[in-house]
């Protein structure tokens, strides 16, 4: 690159070294080959100093760098040592700096001027899990929540989307569901039920909010009780080691920290046509809707979208499901076609290859009534429907437009929003971390995020080393039937190994609890892939049928622990169940065998 | 004259009672073990949670309620299916909780004096 002539660029240039000075603790510019260098680098690693190394040589404009420095300090040479904000100078000066304690100084000196250790952004999952531990290591702690109404004015208490507006109440709806099934099933079992078997919406809703309500409780209590400090407001940087929180009554108060962790999540996605946001609601909304939702089309054919028009249908009502491509992208695509199969054979409309265009209001009510247009997505054909409720399914996307991460340099991919991070959850900018659902390339999940916050707050202060592993983690989509799985999809597995070199044991079951009532025969399946040059080791586990997420848990150790298919078949089943099958299989997939069950 | 009316019930009706007196408005509820005629509680949990929560009240909200109310004897509160487990959910005493919310705290919860000043001072 050549020189800088105009000021722009130089203005630019010398705020990004600011930005570096002013966010790293120890900021180093250094040159790879440089023995000075090395010299002040292994001083701070010596000292177990987290520090921020740029080397000049190693970058394009490298130079224009050193330039800006000699500008700035007055030193041309490397090493070039920042601590604090402050100018140390070379190795000679960081070197004496260290021997009569004044680096020391420098380094104390700013850390108690911070408000605190650590300010945890986000009041989910991972942000509580990380901030309770960091408390718990001794860390003077702080976890900052606030829930930015949906546009239909929906909002809820601390704990993230997983218990107020995700896996908790979608379970419990989904199980109310299942307890339709149940009753019904449970005529063929002898039980007289009156034939008038209803479900009430407002009574299963305040139950489920109830509960959650008490789970908003338990957090603020644990928080209290273990010395986080709450705020219930939104937070944004300001500077990087500074943020500005607004509550609810429009009060700024500013905080400063020494390191923290970004924990905002994802809210979801909307469509972006003409009413939208003004008509249709998203899973946001939907569990704590004040009236049954009626005739449902649920646009996406994401996992929300799936479990939430599985449970909606499961309660008796009409749902339709609009499917762009696929469904559940990135799942195994042959269990999400089974998965999906099985909703339509118990009533669930799927309009495939149709995307909407507008939704208009016919006519508002509790439920009121709803115009959709859409288009096919191979011809010009369009179609209209009418729905009580549009709920919008097709994505969820990262908080982390709004934060104030451009007064901090942290990098955010700039399609996704997503944030990149090392493998032990920093981010681009040293003293600043994320972990949960904005991670790039990671697992959108509650108990990956509480994993990867524990074991982050015992890596900074609790002296641990153990990072998150993100391989192999089991995950259930809870659809009517569920469906659970654990390492590689089979198209992945192909496209990572090859089919040559894999076997694919698979098998069609039937739950002895569906004989009685006669259903779903051959409906449920259980598959493993495995790898032939490993030992047939299995690294793809899936299962459709009762109870995934039960069976699916343990399966997930043994595939930590290494199983092979010769262990799984060396494994006793336990009689009757349905994750017994997985100590027999014997059919491959490529042999074209018979997979169809009947009885023991 | 206090910003808040205290009230003290003992038994599961009186307690019924004083809270349709008093309908829609903040009330917190403190549930002991009775008192014994020297004033100790066969509670010893609730001997030790008392002075804690009665030393917060200065931050009960404008104009809000606090029942204290004696759940009975040992034994009546022993039987698992009283009207203060069974109707009102309770599972222990002491319990302090704010009525008709999801706010509660139970045993040694009530020990902490932060635990509850923030369900006297925060919504």
């Amino acid at each position: 690159m050549p020189p800088i002539e105009n000021d722009t660029g130089k203005n630019e240039l010398k705020s990004q070294i600011q930005l570096l000075i002013d966010s790293n603790q120890v900021m180093v510019f250094s040159k790879s080959y440089c023995p000075y260098c090395v010299k002040v680098k292994d001083l701070f690693k010596e000292l177990k100093l987290e520090f921020n190394v740029m080397e000049l040589d190693l970058m394009e404009d490298g130079t224009n760098y050193q330039d800006m420095l000699l500008e700035m300090t007055g030193q041309k040479s490397v090493p070039n040592v920042f601590i604090n904000k402050t100018h140390v100078g070379g190795c000679d000066k960081t070197m004496q700096a260290h021997k009569d304690g004044s680096l020391q100084q420098l380094l104390c000196g700013e850390s108690e001027a911070y408000d605190y250790d650590l300010i945890v952004i986000g009041g989910g999952s991972g942000g509580l899990a990380c901030s309770k531990e960091a408390a718990a290591l001794g860390k003077k702690a702080m976890v900052l929540d606030y829930v930015v109404p949906t546009p239909k004015g929906t909002t809820w208490g601390l704990g993230g989307t997983c218990v107020n507006v995700g896996c908790i109440p979608k379970k419990l709806m989904h199980q109310t569901a299942m307890l339709g099934t149940a009753i019904q099933d449970a005529r063929k079992f002898g039980w007289e039920i009156d034939e008038s078997v209803k479900h009430n919406w407002d009574t299963m809703k305040e139950a489920v909010n109830n509960y959650i309500g008490s789970l908003n409780w338990g957090y603020r209590v644990a928080l209290r009780d273990k010395n986080v400090n709450y705020v219930n407001a939104y937070a944004e940087f300001v500077e990087p080691h500074k943020i500005k929180a607004t509550n609810k009554r429009g009060k700024e108060t500013f905080y400063t920290a020494a390191k923290f962790v970004l924990a905002t999540g994802e809210r979801p996605r909307y469509l972006g046509i003409p009413g939208d946001k003004e008509y249709c609601i998203t899973s946001d909304d939907l569990f704590s809707l004040p009236h049954c939702p009626g005739k449902t089309l649920v646009i996406g054919a994401s996992y929300v979208a799936l479990e939430c028009g599985g449970f909606l249908a499961g309660l008796g009502l009409d749902v339709t499901v609009m499917v762009r491509s696929i469904l559940l992208r990135g799942f195994d695509q042959e269990m999400a076609n089974r998965a999906g199969e099985h909703m339509e054979e118990h009533g669930v409309k799927f309009l495939r290859k149709y995307v909407p265009v507008k939704v208009e209001e016919l006519e508002a009510g509790s439920p009121g009534r709803l115009k959709v247009t859409a288009k096919s997505t191979e011809s010009d054909e369009v179609i209209e429907g009418e729905y009580n409720t549009v709920l919008i399914a097709v994505g969820r996307d990262a908080c982390t437009d709004k934060i104030g991460l451009d007064k901090t340099g942290v990098k955010v991919n700039p399609k996704t929003g997503k944030i990149p991070v090392s493998d032990e959850e920093q981010t681009n900018v040293p003293h600043i971390y994320a972990i949960g659902d904005i991670l790039e390339g990671k697992w959108e999940l509650t108990p990956v995020a509480i994993q990867a916050g524990r074991l982050l707050a015992r890596r900074l202060y609790g002296g641990g080393t153990l990072k998150c592993d993100y391989i192999n983690v089991p995950t259930t989509v809870f659809t009517p039937l569920e469906y659970g799985c654990c390492g590689l999809s089979e198209d992945r597995a192909i496209e990572l190994y090859g089919q040559e070199n894999l076997e694919v044991f698979h098998s069609l079951f039937w739950p002895l609890e569906f004989t009685v009532p006669n259903r779903d025969n051959n409906k449920c399946y259980a598959k493993i892939i495995c790898n032939k040059l490993d030992n047939d080791r299995v690294i793809g586990f899936h299962y459709l049928g009762p109870n995934a997420g039960e069976v699916t848990q343990g399966f997930g150790t043994a595939m930590k622990c290494g199983a092979t298919k010769e262990q799984l078949d060396n494994t006793i089943g336990i009689h009757p169940t349905c994750a017994e099958v997985f100590t027999t299989l014997e059919v491959t997939k490529s042999s074209g065998g018979d997979i169809t069950q009947s009885g023991c | 004259m206090a910003h808040y009316e205290e009230v003290t019930v003992r038994g599961y009706d009186e307690f019924c009672q004083a809270i349709s007196e008093r309908k829609g408005k903040d009330i917190f509820a403190y549930f002991s073990g009775d008192k014994d005629a020297q004033g100790k509680s066969w509670c010893p949990d609730c001997v030790t949670a008392e002075p804690v929560v009665r030393g917060e009240m200065t931050h009960l909200p404008e104009g809000s309620v606090f029942i204290y109310c004696q759940v009975g004897e040992r034994a009546y509160w022993k039987d698992s299916n009283n009207q203060f487990k069974k109707t009102l959910k309770l599972s222990g005493v002491p319990t302090l909780l704010r009525y008709g919310t999801p706010q509660k705290l139970v045993e040694d919860e009530c020990f902490k004096s932060d635990l509850v000043r923030m369900m006297f001072t925060e919504d």
